[in-house]
């Protein structure tokens, strides 16, 4: 084995594709939630039970799924060692799979008042930790065997420690529900969950990853890492001391000051990419890096509605909530769910393709990893994306519910299109090219 | 060992040989990318040596290709033993992507 060769590394296709499928899924289910829920998206309170099934499904079944698939595949490869168990792997599949769907149903039809029965709650959240927590061990343990430790690296290893967090936070929460004993209101609770989760696992995750994979795509070398490093030290300064903020002391300055922490680690990222893109030198972007830069376009005005949801201005008034929701919607179906339909495309058709073709390569003509899905309808779905997020923007920050239902219908066809793709690479027959 | 610049007319064959080898993430052949940095063409003991890199340290396809170059050699020259080799140094950059190379990753 040479140093830096990594397909030995990879896990078996089993461990990886049934994460694709489960996401490709719960993004439609998503999407046709969405639809039906679309009056209960401008209501003026939290403990909204609809949509907290609906950002369970975005969060858990389609985000979080697609990336415990993706890391399984990404962790050995950039770190150049085995994963530690590929049985623990597809048991935390099966465990997290079963565990979501009855917590989404459980938000589904919660009432959240005294009547309410926790039971299921405390089921499927115990079943979600448990499988997270095998996660994290599977994963940790993986990356604790490697030699190579980078700034790269460091971003992943901490987000999946973020991970636990959030997920532990979000089980205590559900217990605190039913029987009261932390000393902070749920709404404060609440944003904790969703700082932890958004600003500690996906930020840091995306940071991380990709850290390793632009130089690959882009054909891109010496990144100017020393940014990535000081953003690694802001951004979680700023997100403890946020977190902290909330839970013991939540004076506004102190969360102004965390805040202005994470955004300016969250710029030095942006500066990253901005770099990374002026000098990459493959000029002409895929479909897959297309959708990508895409996402990052939305980060900036995802920062401008975050810097409004934290500092709260005066002038904002009855528009707040709607602020914040749509602030929630950016990040959520927004620049994360933007990211998981680019790198899709970047990464899942070689797992696909290397399981096919290994063995033939250099001895017949096979098709390339691009030629496993449909260009077309991928760059269909890049536009009907698009559409359907400046629509759910608009009708979230103007309390349009039609709005919002149109945007649902296109958010319906990007994924039925998204979904054609991942069951055409799934199902692809191994096709030898005749000379 | 004969570095690129001082091929045999031997080893320029196999050199251009390698320009069927392709990388399949950017669809350039492993030639015009600058990956090959060395090449022995050894009759007496009919084996070929290629000393070769890779972009990216982590390439999830990095043997892959290493599999191809080595199947090409040994489909092309009957009875020869082909070795091939990964090296880090020096560290691949983009300025060793070949005009071809450019053009082809730019779409031209």
């Amino acid at each position: 084995m040479q140093a830096g060769l990594s397909t030995k590394n990879a896990p078996s296709p089993s461990v990886v594709v049934p994460h694709f499928i489960f996401g490709a899924v719960s993004f439609l289910i998503a999407s046709i939630v969405m639809l039906i829920v679309a009056p209960d998206l401008v209501l003026h309170y939290h403990l909204n039970a609809k949509l907290l099934a609906l950002t369970h499904v975005f969060v858990l079944g389609f985000i979080t799924m697609v990336i415990f698939g993706a890391l399984y595949q990404l962790i050995p490869v950039v770190m150049e060692v085995k994963l530690y168990s590929e049985k623990l792997a597809k048991t935390t599949f099966y465990l997290f799979g079963s565990g979501l769907i009855i917590l989404v149903i459980s938000f589904w039809n919660a009432t959240f008042d005294n009547s309410q029965n926790w039971y299921w709650f405390w089921l499927s959240g115990s079943m979600i930790l448990v499988a997270v927590m095998f996660f994290v061990f599977n994963t940790l343990k993986t990356a604790s065997k490697t030699e190579r430790k980078d700034i790269g690296n460091l971003f992943i290893v901490t987000a999946i420690v973020y991970l636990f967090l959030t997920v532990l936070l979000g089980f205590l929460m559900v217990i605190d529900l039913a029987v009261p004993f932390m000393p902070v209101s749920v709404l404060n609770l609440l944003k904790i969950h969703f700082s932890l989760g958004l600003a500690g696992w996906f930020l840091m995750l995306v940071i991380g990853v990709s850290s390793k994979l632009m130089p690959m795509f882009l054909i891109i070398h010496k990144l100017p890492e020393k940014l990535l490093g000081y953003s690694f030290y802001l951004l979680n300064a700023g997100l403890v001391c946020f977190v902290s903020a909330y839970y013991f002391y939540p004076a506004s300055w102190l969360l102004m000051i965390s805040s202005l922490m994470i955004l300016a680690g969250v710029g030095l990222y942006l500066w990253f990419n901005y770099y990374a893109f002026r000098h990459r030198f493959r000029k002409n972007l895929d479909v897959g890096m297309k959708i990508t830069a895409m996402a990052f376009i939305l980060f900036a005005f995802i920062l401008v509605l975050g810097i409004f949801a934290v500092i709260n201005p005066d002038f904002t008034g009855a528009y707040q909530t709607r602020i914040t929701m749509a602030f929630g919607a950016s990040l959520i179906p927004g620049f994360l769910t933007a990211i998981i339909l680019g790198q899709t495309y970047k990464t899942f058709p070689f797992i696909i393709w290397l399981q096919r073709y290994q063995s033939k390569v250099g001895k017949q003509k096979i098709p390339l990893p691009h030629e496993l899905y449909s260009d077309q309808l991928a760059k269909i779905h890049y536009r009907t994306y698009i559409i359907a997020f400046i629509l759910l923007m608009a009708g979230l920050l103007f309390a349009w519910i039609w709005v919002i239902r149109v945007a649902a219908i296109f958010f319906v066809i990007t994924a039925l299109l998204y979904n054609y793709n991942v069951f055409k690479i799934v199902l692809h027959k191994q096709k030898i090219i005749q000379q | 060992m004969s570095d690129i610049k001082n091929l045999t007319p031997k080893e320029n064959e196999i050199y251009q040989l390698l320009k069927t080898v392709m990388d399949p993430e950017v669809n350039v052949n492993i030639v015009d990318l600058g990956l090959i940095y060395e090449i022995e063409y050894n009759e007496e003991q009919k084996t070929i040596k290629v000393i070769m890199t890779l972009s990216t340290r982590g390439c999830p396809l990095g043997d892959t290709i290493l599999q191809n170059v080595q199947v090409v050699l040994e489909a092309n020259h009957t009875g020869y033993k082909a070795v091939v080799e990964l090296t880090w140094e020096p560290q691949w950059t983009p300025e060793m992507i070949t005009e071809d190379g450019r053009m082809a990753i730019e779409g031209f």
